[in-house]
């Protein structure tokens, strides 16, 4: 009776640390596919980012945004800091967590909050990616017109 | 027995057929004074120098190509063509001393820091070092305070180098940039394959007179491939815009920033022994150019999986698509 006891308080408390440890909620997978140093408007909107000393403007690089890639959907995510990364792995976890995004960090319990900027349909932004890097093309191929270009100039 | 002839004689025609034809070939190639076929194609090539450190801000000299990622022009790129040690082994240092009036209270500090690096015969050799001042109350050449001064160059061992160190004067205004310029073009007459250009720069970062932008400064270091390693001689905890460029001098170039000692710290040694145990730790990638946008493409090299690690390199390049391959140096 006393070993079913302690048994039951064994398996109780183990029940509780892997509760602990383990955040709530399934993970899913993706791909950060482009990263640039974007504006911290979103995350920071206080009277000190807005009105405060020009040094501090100087010294802040912005706030890194990262394009994260799943099966469906692509997430446009931003950092709270300029030195908020998210691991660039080949395939990252993360879960949406009260309209932020959570990234595991470091392989470990860790984990990293994202503000999402922007959500849309993989196919959808497929299509936009496609078109961009259609015109990219046409503008490098189409031969200029220089003689209108110093027309104008004159 | 017709039909044996027959098949004996479409043999021989063949054979004679065959070797016509390779005696042709043979000829044709005999002819062509080019030699055999050579087939052309252009590869554009991302070739990126970089070491990293850890969260004790010390180098790493074990890396793998998973530990991190390139971000290129925002795309992130992790499919290398290559990943290997840096063939570097050898530094060209060129020291570039502020002796400005805004750093007078510290220039002595500085040039005391500069003849234990000097001093450092097992480091670096003798023709392999060289130490340029810029501002100061008489700038020491004929061309005034305003142009910066060769202190002395594969020499500075000597003692009439040393001497010339001690004597030197702080005053004046601060040509920061046009001295990052100057001493861009002094590594460029001193190029040499596998040695690392290096500028060791003392300055608190303020400019109050050049006629080159920080911009043109900066380019000018990154075109020599030069990394720049400053030492603030601003005052230790005031963020200044000096202080903000000379840190963004050093990210930029892939270098780093360190403060001036204090009294009691061997500050020569430390930055010294960074710039070599960098140069020990560096390795080299290179990578299939991502975008062919012409113009300035930035560059960012970003862990993969331990967020506690930085990397080190140039902050970008310049693309021109007449140019087949491209390189950080």
């Amino acid at each position: 009776m006393k070993s079913t006891w302690l048994l039951t308080l064994v398996w109780i408390m183990t029940g509780i640390s892997v509760a602990s440890a383990a955040p709530i909620g399934a993970y899913q997978h993706g791909t950060v596919v482009r990263m640039r140093m974007g504006d911290c408007m979103l995350m920071h909107r206080g009277f000190m980012t807005q009105f405060g000393p020009p040094q501090a403007a100087m010294a802040e690089e912005g706030c890194p945004e990262y394009t994260l890639v799943t099966d469906k959907v692509v997430y446009l995510i931003v950092g709270k800091s300029s030195n908020q990364l998210v691991p660039l792995a080949e395939v990252i976890d993360f879960r949406i967590l009260n309209k932020e995004l959570a990234v595991r960090v470091d392989d470990a319990r860790k984990e990293s909050k994202f503000a999402i900027k922007e959500m849309t349909l993989r196919s959808e932004w497929e299509l936009i990616q496609k078109h961009m890097e259609n015109q990219l093309n046409d503008s490098q191929h189409r031969p200029v017109d220089t003689s209108m270009a110093m027309r104008n100039r004159e | 027995m017709l039909g044996h002839w027959h098949n004996r004689l479409l043999l021989r025609a063949l054979f004679v057929l065959a070797f016509a034809s390779a005696a042709v070939v043979c000829a044709e190639d005999a002819n062509d004074s080019s030699g055999p076929p050579t087939y052309r194609s252009t590869v554009s090539e991302v070739r990126v120098t970089f070491f990293a450190t850890d969260e004790n801000n010390h180098p790493l000299e074990t890396l793998t190509k998973s530990d991190f990622a390139v971000v290129d022009n925002e795309r992130v790129v992790r499919n290398f063509r290559s990943f290997t040690h840096s063939d570097e082994t050898a530094l060209d240092v060129v020291v570039l001393v502020d002796l400005s009036g805004s750093v007078a209270a510290r220039v002595r500090v500085a040039i005391s820091d500069v003849l234990q690096l000097v001093a450092r015969e097992q480091s670096i050799p003798d023709d392999n070092l060289s130490v340029l001042s810029f501002g100061g109350a008489s700038g020491g050449n004929s061309g005034g305070a305003l142009r910066p001064a060769i202190l002395c160059s594969s020499s500075c061992r000597a003692s009439d180098s040393a001497s010339k160190l001690l004597a030197v004067k702080s005053g004046g205004t601060t040509p920061l940039f046009d001295a990052l310029v100057f001493a861009a073009d002094f590594i460029s007459h001193h190029r040499c394959a596998a040695v690392r250009p290096v500028m060791i720069l003392f300055s608190d970062g303020d400019d109050n007179i050049s006629m080159h932008s920080p911009r043109e400064a900066l380019q000018a270091v990154m075109d020599q491939g030069a990394l720049i390693y400053s030492v603030d001689m601003g005052r230790p905890g005031n963020q200044t815009s000096g202080s903000v460029f000379l840190r963004r001098a050093s990210q930029a170039t892939g270098g780093r920033y360190f403060s001036l000692r204090s009294p009691h710290q061997d500050g020569a040694a430390t930055v010294l022994n960074a710039v070599l145990d960098d140069l020990r730790a560096s390795y080299v990638v290179t990578y299939d150019l991502p975008s062919y946008q012409a113009g300035f493409h930035s560059l960012r090299l970003l862990p993969t999986h331990n967020l506690n690690l930085t990397f080190h390199s140039r902050n970008g390049y310049d693309y021109e698509p007449s140019g087949s391959l491209m390189g950080d140096h």
